[in-house]
């Protein structure tokens, strides 16, 4: 009876029955992904839309759950001084972290380039550090730092300066901060040292037959070459200053006076100090925005100062590597 | 709170040896006893105590299951994460069914009363309990929790470094004055020993009992008003005098990140006078330190007031087998359970009376300001004061890095005024 039903349904059906088929057919890559799938939706996209719901309610773990619309939003704004200090020690500390930690990762990894002997194991003590947990990383700098035994204050001891009680110390606590989660960039610099690998040996053939030296060569030949590496290192470094959490709070709780009190710990004491989930999501979301719309800005700017093979940008100076890559072409 | 759990832990790792030593042995036999008994009712009982505090909390556990045939008691060691593991279990309605407890204002709508579980069971015998530890755990005029330890707090002194400085050992009825003329002339920077310790990070609870001392509180007894309660003149005053001692010298702040604790700088012999619970006193004794306890000093005419640290016993509202969690819990607060806790003070008058603890000279101080422990703590009196302590917490804190108390507090009160709306 269903058949004679289907035929009155006419031509569609008949249209679309090989076309299901087909379809039935393309299962078998699915299955292979839905692992992945499963996980990102369950895990991943589950709690994140869900994150983004409770944002909008009073959410206790204890007690009722209430929908405040905008209302935690406006809290964080108008009302939470905390919000704008942990805010501003968060900017803060992109604004030191973010360029030493390039820096830092780019200069080692030129060195590690150098055609040296033992450049390998120079290359595995450089990246033993992120093999570290995070844990045990701000147990060895909560030692290094200690103002009375501390090793850092030992040896500048040596040298005729009483340093100061680092973590205790606001002035001092967030360059501290900074330098130990700079320690522990062995993945940056190995990205770099891929990027430098990469870099075609005619260019600086072609760069010193025409007369530039090493320096000359480092700022038109090196770097330009390797600003698609500089962009996904600024990106992933910009969103590790946000999120910086754990060495806040092993090392310093934050403080003191709130010097260290990143914009995450903040959100993880609503969270989980004072068991605000709906304000925390919210916290939680506003941190997004600004890790979006600052990839966005330097996804753009990208645009002027990264340089994709043997592009060619106004930039007189470009010249010379589009000269180069034709050569090797 | 937090800091005293850890102190808890800290304390009872060295000294409740001998007590695991005697409850360890009587146990082995019960669990063979209660698997032949065919089915097994599991109890879920939540502490914050690690180490060996915990031991004697098993050991309690271990008694209550040799009688109790059938009756295991899963012993949940949430140490540090205590609050996050207990909101969670609620959040997921599934609590444990018993757990120690000391914030009640936050837990309470999760618990279950107890007033008529304790009024009609005999065997309690609630009159022989410290009557003002009830205090604590009521809300509302309801009883949420039964007491099972406590402590006050009071202030050691190092003898040796007394009587090496040729200072007389205080008394009770001394004066803040004499307390900070004692810590100058015992401070001797080039030997890095101090006359004081002060806390980086004080918790706020604790220094209740200097601010009630000078007559002053952080919050309205009512618990609707801060100005003029948290940030007065008195309340300043009090806090400011230890942000002075750290500056003049006399005074070394302990405890911070990378710092050592003020219980071990005590051990060390490198501090005269520190001030806490009940809770490090053994690990002095062992450290071998002679030293000695004294109440805490008073503002000049002002009656010296104290401040309680308990740990209660509580049932959740969602447990299944809330008549096995009553006897559990009476268990544990009996006689001999609390013979087995030397991490704290004895909840019952005729423990202690019949240990005669009350009469030990070291031990005299803590009766003392039990007997000056009868102001209403701020948490207790305004469901928000998380909240504000988060502000009150931070300004402290500001004042032993050397800001001015009263300026702090005035901000600290103006940025908590909106939580009290």
């Amino acid at each position: 009876m269903a058949q004679t039903f289907l035929h009155q349904a006419g031509e569609p059906i008949a249209q679309l029955k090989p076309t299901r088929k087909r379809r039935w057919g393309g299962v078998v890559p699915y299955l292979f992904i839905f692992p992945w799938i499963f996980g990102f939706l369950v895990f991943t996209l589950g709690p994140l839309l869900f994150s983004l719901i409770i944002s909008f309610f009073d959410w206790p773990i204890v007690g009722e759950v209430r929908f405040i619309g905008f209302g935690n939003y406006a809290e964080m704004f108008t009302d939470d001084p905390l919000f704008w200090t942990s805010l501003g020690v968060t900017l803060k500390f992109a604004a030191l972290f973010v360029p030493l930690n390039i820096i830092v990762a780019l200069g080692l990894a030129i060195l590690l380039n150098q055609k040296t002997r033992g450049s390998a194991i120079f290359r595995t003590a450089f990246y033993i550090p992120s093999v570290i947990s995070g844990v045990a990383l701000a147990m060895i700098w909560s030692w290094v730092y200690s103002g009375d035994y501390g090793i850092l204050n030992y040896f500048l001891s040596l040298i005729g300066i009483q340093g100061p009680d680092w973590l205790n110390d606001k002035q001092w606590s967030l360059v501290a901060m900074v330098v130990a989660s700079l320690w522990g960039q062995g993945s940056m610099m190995l990205i770099f040292l891929a990027g430098l690998k990469g870099i075609p040996k005619d260019l600086y053939e072609s760069a010193s037959i025409d007369g530039a030296g090493k320096i000359r060569q480092f700022f038109s030949v090196t770097i330009p070459m390797i600003t698609p590496t500089i962009l996904f290192n600024l990106i992933t470094s910009i969103i590790a200053a946000f999120q910086q959490l754990t060495l806040a709070l092993l090392l310093t709780g934050g403080g003191p006076m709130k010097a260290t009190y990143f914009y995450a710990m903040y959100m993880y004491e609503n969270a989980f100090k004072y068991f605000k989930m709906g304000y925390s999501a919210a916290n939680a979301w506003f941190m997004f925005l600004i890790v979006l719309s600052l990839t966005f800005i330097v996804f753009k700017s990208s645009e002027a100062w990264v340089f994709y093979e043997g592009e060619m940008k106004k930039n007189p100076q470009e010249k010379l590597k589009g000269q180069g890559r034709r050569r090797s072409l | 709170m937090k800091k005293k759990i850890s102190l808890i832990v800290l304390a009872t790792t060295l000294m409740a040896t001998m007590v695991t030593a005697c409850g360890g042995n009587s146990e082995s036999s019960s669990s063979t006893g209660a698997a032949g008994s065919g089915e097994t009712k599991t109890l879920r009982f939540a502490t914050w105590d690690t180490g060996d505090a915990l031991k004697i909390e098993q050991d309690i556990a271990k008694k209550f299951e040799a009688a109790h045939p059938g009756t295991k008691v899963q012993v949940e060691a949430y140490a540090d994460g205590f609050d996050q593991k207990l909101a969670a279990g609620f959040g997921a309605t599934n609590p444990p069914d018993v757990m120690y407890m000391w914030d009640f204002p936050t837990y309470h709508q999760s618990l279950e009363p107890l007033d008529s579980y304790s009024s009609n069971d005999k065997e309690l015998n609630i009159e022989d309990f410290y009557p003002g530890l009830f205090n604590y755990g009521k809300i509302d005029g309801k009883l949420y929790g039964i007491p099972a330890g406590f402590t006050t707090r009071v202030v050691y002194y190092n003898k040796k470094l007394f009587d090496e400085g040729k200072v007389p050992y205080p008394k009770d009825g001394w004066t803040w004055k004499q307390f900070q003329d004692i810590a100058a002339k015992l401070s001797d920077k080039s030997k890095k020993q101090y006359g004081f310790g002060v806390r980086a990070e004080n918790d706020t609870y604790d220094l209740q009992s200097f601010v009630w001392s000078n007559g002053s509180s952080f919050i309205s007894d009512d618990g609707k008003t801060i100005e003029g309660f948290m940030n007065s003149k008195e309340t300043a005053e009090s806090i400011q005098m230890l942000g002075d001692m750290v500056k003049n010298g006399s005074a070394v702040l302990t405890g911070g990140k990378g710092q050592q604790s003020g219980d071990d700088i005590f051990k060390a012999g490198k501090i005269a006078m520190w001030e806490s619970g009940i809770w490090p006193l053994e690990s002095f004794k062992t450290a071998g330190i002679d030293v000695g306890t004294v109440e805490i000093p008073a503002f000049p005419g002002k009656p010296v007031k104290g401040v309680l640290a308990e740990s209660a016993l509580s049932i959740a509202k969602d447990s299944k087998q809330k008549d096995l969690a009553w006897e559990f819990v009476k268990f544990y607060v009996s006689n001999d359970s609390i013979k087995m806790r030397v991490a704290d003070l004895p909840v019952r008058v005729s423990v202690v009376n019949e240990l005669k603890k009350d009469q030990d000279p070291l031990y005299k101080p803590y009766y003392t300001m039990l007997e000056r422990s009868s102001n209403t703590p701020a948490f207790l009196l305004n469901p928000k004061w998380n909240e504000v302590n988060r502000q009150l917490s931070a300004a402290v804190e500001a004042v032993m890095h050397g800001e001015n108390a009263q300026e702090v507090l005035n901000q600290a009160v103006k940025d908590s005024e909106r939580y009290l709306k």
